[in-house]
C-alpha cells in the first residue's frame, strides 16, 4: 500500500508565504505610500489577525463567537494602562494585554458545553456584560469618557511592521493548526462531539484552549489597536458591532478555511472604509445582504467562489463533497 | 482475573430501569455476545461502559482499575472503545484523518506515528484504497469499516460492537464477521457485541449474555442460552416456551 503524506509545511507554501510577507513588508518602501494608504493597511492587518484567530473558535471547531469584542476590549484596556504606567515597553504592554484576554477567555468555560446557536447566543450575553462591566468599572477604563494614550506619531508608524508580524505570526498558526493533530481533532468535534469524545478527544480541553489562544490574539490586536488610535472607550472596544465584525470578516471570506477570513477582513476594511464615509447607511445594508447571498448560495465565503471558479478555469471535476471546513 | 468486569451496574432514566443490576465478565481474548429484545438495555449498557453515561449505580473495572465515573474521552484512553449502532463518522475529514484522529490517544499502548497506525488499521479493516475519500461516498458496509477501523486505532483492549454485522447484505455480513474474528484472532483485542445477527453472533461468540427489560436473564455458551427456556420466553412469549420445552 502506497500513501503519500501530504508535509505539514509544503515547502511551495512555505516559500510563497515568506514571499508575501517580504513583499508587505518593503511596501511602504517600494512605493512611497502616502499616510493615509500606510495607516489603511496598517489597521487591515489588525483586523486580519482579529478575523484569524476568530476563525480558529468559528471555523475550526465550529463554535461561533458573538463575544470575541471582550477579549479585544480586555486586551487593548490591560495594554493602554500598561502604557498610560510607563512600565514595559509597548510590544510587551500588548503581548500582556494578550495574556490577560486570554485568561479572561478562560471565563467562558461553562459556555462552552452548549453547541451552535445555544453556545453563540450565550456568547453574546457575555460580551455584553463585559462591556457593561468595564463601562462602569471608571478606575480602570475611564468610564465612558475612555483612556487617552500619549500621542506617539513614531509608533503609529511602526506600527505597520508590528501589524504585520502579528498577521504573519497568526496566518502561519492558522495553518499548522489546521494541519497538525489538534486540527484534526477540532474538526473531529466540530463535526460530532460525542463520536469525539468516543476516540478520546477532550471536546472539553480543546474548546478551553481554542477559545484561550483565540481570545489572547483578539487581546494583543485590542493592544495594538490602542497603540494605533491613542485613545480607547469601552462602549467601542467592547461594542457589539466589533464582535459581529469578527464573524463577518470571516464569513465573507470563509468560515473554517485557513485563509478565507484574512481575505474577508481586507474586503471588511475597505467596504467600510469607502462607504462610511460617503454612505453611512448603506454600508450596513451591504454588508447584510453580503451576508444573506453567501449563507445562501457559497458556506464557504470567496474562498468558495475562488475555488470554485478555478476548478472550472482549470476544467477540474469537482472532488468528493466535504462539509464546511474541509477545504482550504 | 477477568479483563473487564461489571458489578451491579444500573442505570434509571426517570422511572425507567434501562438496566437493572448487572454483572458481566469479559476474560482477556474472549467474543462475549449480548442479546436481548429491543428495548432490553443493551445499548445503555456500553454507553455505562464507554462513559458516555454514567451509571445510577454499579462499578466498571478494566484490569483491576476503575473505569465508571470517567468521561468518555478518558474512558477510550484507558482501552475501552465503542462503536456506534448508527455510523458515525466524520464527515469533513477523509477516512484516513477519520482513523488517524482516533490513533492519536492510542498512542499510549501502541507506538509509532498516529498517521501510520492509521494507515495500518485502515489496511487491515479493507479500507486501504479508500484513505483520500470522504465517508460520504462509502458504501454503508464500508462506513461499518470505517467504524470499526477508527475504534481500532485508539489501540483498545475491549472493543464494544453496537450492531456492526446488522443492515448490511449477506455477503458483506459474512466478510464483517470474519473481520470481527481476525481482530480477537490477530490484533488481541477481547470483544463485547451486541447483535440481532444471530448466525453472526452464535458463531463468533465464545459465551453470550441475554438482557430482557434491563435484567440478566441467561448467560453461558451460544448453544446453551438458545435453549433456555426464559430466553425463548423473552423473545417469542409464554406460549412458545411452554410448547417447545
Amino acid at each position: 500500500m502506497t500513501l503519500r503524506w501530504p508535509a505539514l509545511v509544503p515547502p511551495r507554501a512555505a516559500g510563497a508565504f515568506a514571499a508575501a510577507v517580504a513583499a508587505l513588508a518593503a511596501l511602504p518602501a517600494l512605493l512611497d505610500l502616502s499616510a493615509y494608504t500606510h495607516n489603511l493597511v496598517t489597521l487591515t492587518f489588525l483586523m486580519v489577525a482579529g478575523a484569524l484567530a476568530w476563525n480558529w473558535m468559528g471555523g475550526f471547531v465550529g463554535q461561533v463567537s458573538f463575544g470575541h469584542a471582550a477579549m479585544f476590549g480586555v486586551g487593548g484596556f490591560v495594554a493602554a494602562r500598561l502604557l498610560l504606567a510607563g512600565a514595559v515597553p509597548a510590544p510587551i504592554a500588548w503581548l500582556l494585554g494578550g495574556a490577560a484576554a486570554g485568561v479572561f477567555a478562560l471565563g467562558a468555560h461553562p459556555t462552552l458545553r452548549l453547541r451552535g446557536p445555544y453556545f453563540s447566543i450565550a456568547t453574546i450575553g457575555l460580551g455584553e456584560a463585559t462591556r457593561l462591566l468595564f463601562t462602569y468599572w471608571e478606575d480602570f477604563t475611564g468610564g465612558s469618557s475612555g483612556l487617552s494614550l500619549p500621542i506617539d506619531p513614531d509608533l503609529k508608524f511602526r506600527l505597520y511592521w508590528w501589524g504585520l508580524a502579528l498577521v504573519a505570526l497568526v496566518a502561519a498558526a492558522s495553518f499548522l493548526i489546521r494541519r497538525s493533530a489538534l486540527g484534526l481533532q477540532l474538526l473531529a468535534i466540530k463535526a460530532d462531539v460525542d463520536a469525539a469524545a468516543d476516540v478520546g478527544v477532550s471536546a472539553t480541553f480543546h474548546q478551553d484552549l481554542v477559545f484561550a489562544l483565540s481570545g489572547a490574539v483578539v487581546g494583543v490586536t485590542g493592544g495594538l489597536w490602542a497603540s494605533y488610535f491613542s485613545f480607547i472607550e469601552p462602549n467601542d472596544m467592547f461594542g457589539f458591532d466589533r464582535s459581529i465584525g469578527f464573524v463577518l470578516m470571516a464569513v465573507i471570506g470563509g468560515v473554517g478555511t485557513v485563509l478565507g477570513p484574512a481575505l474577508g477582513a481586507v474586503i471588511f476594511v475597505l467596504l467600510r472604509q469607502y462607504l462610511l464615509a460617503s454612505y453611512p447607511q448603506l454600508y450596513l445594508g451591504l454588508y447584510g445582504t453580503l451576508l444573506v447571498l453567501i449563507i445562501l448560495f457559497e458556506p464557504l465565503g470567496l474562498t468558495g467562489l475562488l475555488l470554485r471558479l478555478w476548478r472550472r478555469a482549470a476544467r477540474r471535476p469537482e472532488p468528493a463533497p466535504a462539509a464546511a471546513g474541509g477545504g482550504r | 482475573m477477568p479483563l473487564l468486569s461489571a458489578r451491579a451496574l444500573s442505570k434509571s432514566f426517570g422511572g425507567l430501569r434501562a438496566l437493572d443490576s448487572v454483572d458481566l465478565e469479559l476474560a482477556e481474548g474472549e467474543i462475549l455476545g449480548v442479546i436481548g429484545p429491543n428495548g432490553a438495555g443493551k445499548t445503555t449498557l456500553f454507553s455505562l461502559i464507554a462513559g458516555s453515561l454514567a451509571p445510577t449505580s454499579g462499578e466498571v473495572f478494566l484490569d483491576g482499575a476503575r473505569v465508571s465515573g470517567l468521561p468518555a474521552h478518558r474512558v477510550v484512553r484507558s482501552g475501552i472503545v465503542r462503536t456506534h449502532q448508527i455510523v458515525r463518522p466524520f464527515p469533513n475529514l477523509t477516512v484516513l484523518e477519520n482513523a488517524t484522529v482516533a490513533a492519536i490517544h492510542g498512542a499510549r499502548r501502541a507506538p509509532g506515528h498516529a498517521r501510520e497506525r492509521a494507515a495500518e488499521v485502515l489496511a487491515f479493516a479493507g479500507l486501504a484504497d479508500r484513505a483520500g475519500h470522504y465517508p460520504g461516498v462509502l458504501t454503508l458496509a464500508g462506513r461499518k469499516r470505517l467504524e470499526l477501523a477508527r475504534a481500532l486505532a485508539t489501540a483498545p483492549r475491549v472493543l464494544l460492537l453496537d450492531e456492526v454485522v446488522a443492515g448490511v447484505n449477506p455477503s458483506e455480513a459474512m466478510a464483517l464477521a470474519a473481520l470481527i474474528r481476525r481482530i480477537r484472532d490477530e490484533r488481541r483485542v477481547s470483544v463485547i457485541m451486541i447483535e440481532h445477527v444471530m448466525p453472526a453472533v452464535m458463531s463468533l461468540s465464545d459465551r453470550v449474555t441475554v438482557l430482557d427489560h434491563g435484567k440478566k436473564i441467561a448467560e453461558g455458551t451460544p448453544s446453551d442460552v438458545v435453549r433456555d427456556p426464559g430466553v425463548v420466553e423473552a423473545y417469542l412469549g409464554r406460549g412458545h416456551a411452554e410448547a417447545n420445552p
